[in-house]
């Protein structure tokens, strides 16, 4: 594929508060101190709006914000990629369904669809231009990127990639086991201005990159999101470099990154 | 745009198993709607149900997928002769080189729902042979369909509601514009349960009777069923067919359930096809509407048409015959229009009895045979997302 450029980025995790403050952390000069994660509410957001969102829309669209400071957020094509989607809400309505006389609640089933964080920032940003919302399962992180670097090559301008997953619920844990929410958002496009340029190639099968650290290592086994953090890595050591990540059915996304 | 053309398609919804039957169907008007009788759902509505999708099997490397989504996807693979299209493409273009790009808006829930149904009184754990990853997890129908049609080029599940399989299109021509792949199976497929009716029922959005789109006396919609898949190839000696000549793609910014009241993001979708076709209005002879049969989303929707292509546009509702299939409804949308395109006739609107006059269409309860060049394809979602295509008879 064509290099394209990589222009800011947000994150959101565990002890890990926004991209510039967990810099050192993610170049290895500072350790990853506690798990606590703190979701704002959505500022772009109207009130009314702002009280009927989810954990999963407020985590996504705290990494759109932080990823878009400073840019034209009202023309900017997204890209929401998510393994699960709302396992909270999936979760409250099956077992509203166990009821004999189900009732669910219209706001959770509307914000149920997969692309409700789209919706949502399209809401907040006023932004006409289109939104997706996409999954790969465990490789969702390389999905989203070949999504985001082909929608840029192929219509231009810049491209929001917003990848997140919630923790499990309680009946959830056991089947997928996701421990703490994650979220990173690149935002992507022309070479020209950028900090970072990406020259991505889908490959065949290989052994996907891991963190360099033990902790975010356990990070990165624990979340779909986090499987973007050899990446983040590499951009926080501000160096030239290369890191492979897994793809969906098998195969391999490989990434060269040059400052 | 550089077209792409239709190599092979196949269709499987409540109005016909294959596409003879849903083409016959689409011309005579002939609706698959009948009164809900799902297990463990008690609404007064009625259901585009397909008829034997509990009765496929899924056996050797496929039996983790077990669920409705999965075995209506089973069903319809098994069409028209679709798995040995696909089969051709690989032998022209390699595995690796067949792109697999699907919409769904539920994936697996059914199997999740019967899940819940079977917990632990004790523990509450869900029980053993329960498989979260080939079933409910999204990606699962990508998964499926690749694994069975064995298939590995780039994959994803679009999951965007309502025009998840329209998207999936456009996303097939940048992929194959990107250099990522030479062929695509898109398309989706969206299977019943109890989340979607009882969410649907919960937002006031349900029809008592059989949905009737763009009729005086709408009220709302039928929720159905439906595996719509499309091989897209690059135009070439052997890929002859009806072709993509554009999209559209946009988001209304304005509400998550609700559609824009003047279709204003609808209005962009389907200019953008206009536009990456190099058409003008007057050349459509008629637009697939999403019509979903409630008052709003038919209003703003007439509204983006009349802004676009002029007053009265020819204009057909096909929900009618096969329910809201929710996220396999533009794959139900551009099968219908390929078979509009093949057998030269303009559907009918099935359920149609009395126009509605504030719409500004021109909608028709009688099918009008005469030849088909050009037609608009519309699918919008919750969330604002809209996604018009353009197709056109094959050169």
């Amino acid at each position: 594929m064509n290099t394209i450029g990589l222009h800011a980025v947000g994150l959101l995790g565990p002890g890990l508060d926004d991209f510039e403050t967990a810099r050192a952390i993610l170049a290895g000069t500072a350790p990853l101190a506690g798990d606590a994660i703190n979701i704002p509410p959505v500022r772009l957001l109207p009130a009314n709006e702002r009280r009927r969102t989810t954990t999963t829309i407020r985590l996504a669209l705290k990494v759109a914000e932080e990823a878009t400071t400073d840019s034209d957020r009202s023309q900017l094509r997204s890209v929401f990629a998510s393994s699960s989607g709302d396992m909270d809400i999936i979760d409250r309505i099956c077992d509203a369904l166990t009821q004999p006389e189900p009732v669910v609640s219209p706001v959770q089933f509307h914000n149920s669809v997969h692309n409700a964080p789209a919706g949502n920032w399209s809401i907040a940003t006023r932004n006409p231009a289109p939104a997706t919302a996409v999954s790969g399962y465990n490789a969702t992180v390389a999905a989203g990127l070949l999504e985001a670097a082909t929608l840029q090559q192929c219509e231009g301008g810049e491209v929001l990639l917003t990848c997140y997953d919630v923790p499990s619920m309680e009946t959830f844990i056991r089947v997928r086991p996701i421990h703490h929410a994650f979220a990173v958002a690149l935002r992507l496009g022309p070479v020209e201005g950028a900090t970072w340029r990406l020259q991505m190639d889908l490959k065949g099968p290989a052994t996907a990159d891991r963190c360099v650290a033990d902790e975010l290592e356990a990070l990165r086994e624990s979340n779909p999101a986090a499987r973007a953090l050899p990446l983040l890595e590499q951009l926080a050591r501000g160096t030239a470099g290369h890191v492979t990540l897994d793809a969906p059915l098998g195969r391999s996304l490989s990434i060269r990154i040059e400052p | 745009m550089d077209p792409l053309v239709i190599t092979a398609h196949t269709l499987t919804s409540a109005a016909g198993t294959g596409i003879a039957a849903n083409a016959e169907a689409l011309r005579s008007g002939t609706s698959g709607l009948r009164a809900c009788d799902l297990e463990r759902v008690n609404l007064d509505t009625y259901v585009g149900r397909v008829p034997g999708v509990e009765a496929i099997a899924l056996e050797g490397a496929l039996a983790p997928f077990l669920c409705r989504n999965n075995q209506l996807a089973e069903l319809g693979l098994r069409q028209d002769g679709f798995a040995e299209a696909v089969a051709a493409a690989v032998e022209r273009h390699g595995a690796d080189r067949v792109a697999v790009l699907l919409g769904t808006s539920t994936s697996g829930i059914a199997a999740t729902e019967a899940a819940y149904h079977r917990r632990d009184p004790q523990t509450g754990a869900l029980p053993p042979d329960y498989d979260y990853q080939h079933t409910q997890n999204m990606f699962s129908l990508a998964d499926f369909v690749a694994t069975r049609l064995g298939l590995s080029g780039p994959a994803m599940v679009v999951s965007t509601a309502c025009s998840s399989s329209a998207k999936v299109f456009a996303d097939a021509r940048r992929y194959i514009a990107a250099g990522l792949c030479d062929a695509a199976v898109v398309g989706g497929v969206d299977s019943l349960c109890g989340m979607t009716l009882y969410g649907f029922d919960a937002l006031q959005l349900v029809a008592a009777q059989p949905c009737t789109p763009l009729d005086r006396d709408r009220a709302g919609i039928s929720i159905g069923e439906a595996a719509g898949f499309f091989l897209l190839e690059r135009p070439s000696a052997n890929a002859h067919g009806a072709r993509l000549t554009g999209y559209g793609e946009s988001s209304d910014a304005h509400h998550m359930s609700a559609p824009h009241p003047e279709g204003l993001g609808a209005a962009t979708a389907l200019q953008q096809a206009l536009d990456r076709a190099g058409r003008q209005g007057d050349e459509i002879d008629y637009v697939l509407m999403h019509a979903t049969a409630t008052p709003a989303n038919d209003r703003s929707e007439a509204h983006a048409l009349i802004h676009r292509l002029g007053p009265t546009p020819r204009a057909v509702g096909s929900k009618g015959l096969t329910g809201h299939t929710l996220g396999a409804a533009g794959a139900v949308g551009v099968a219908q229009a390929l078979a509009s395109l093949a057998g030269g006739f303009v559907p009918a609107t099935a359920g149609l009895g009395h126009p509605d006059p504030e719409l500004g269409l021109d909608a028709r309860a009688e099918t009008e045979e005469r030849p088909v060049r050009r037609v608009l394809v519309n699918a919008f979602g919750f969330g604002g997302n809209n996604c018009s295509l353009l197709l056109e008879a094959p050169q």
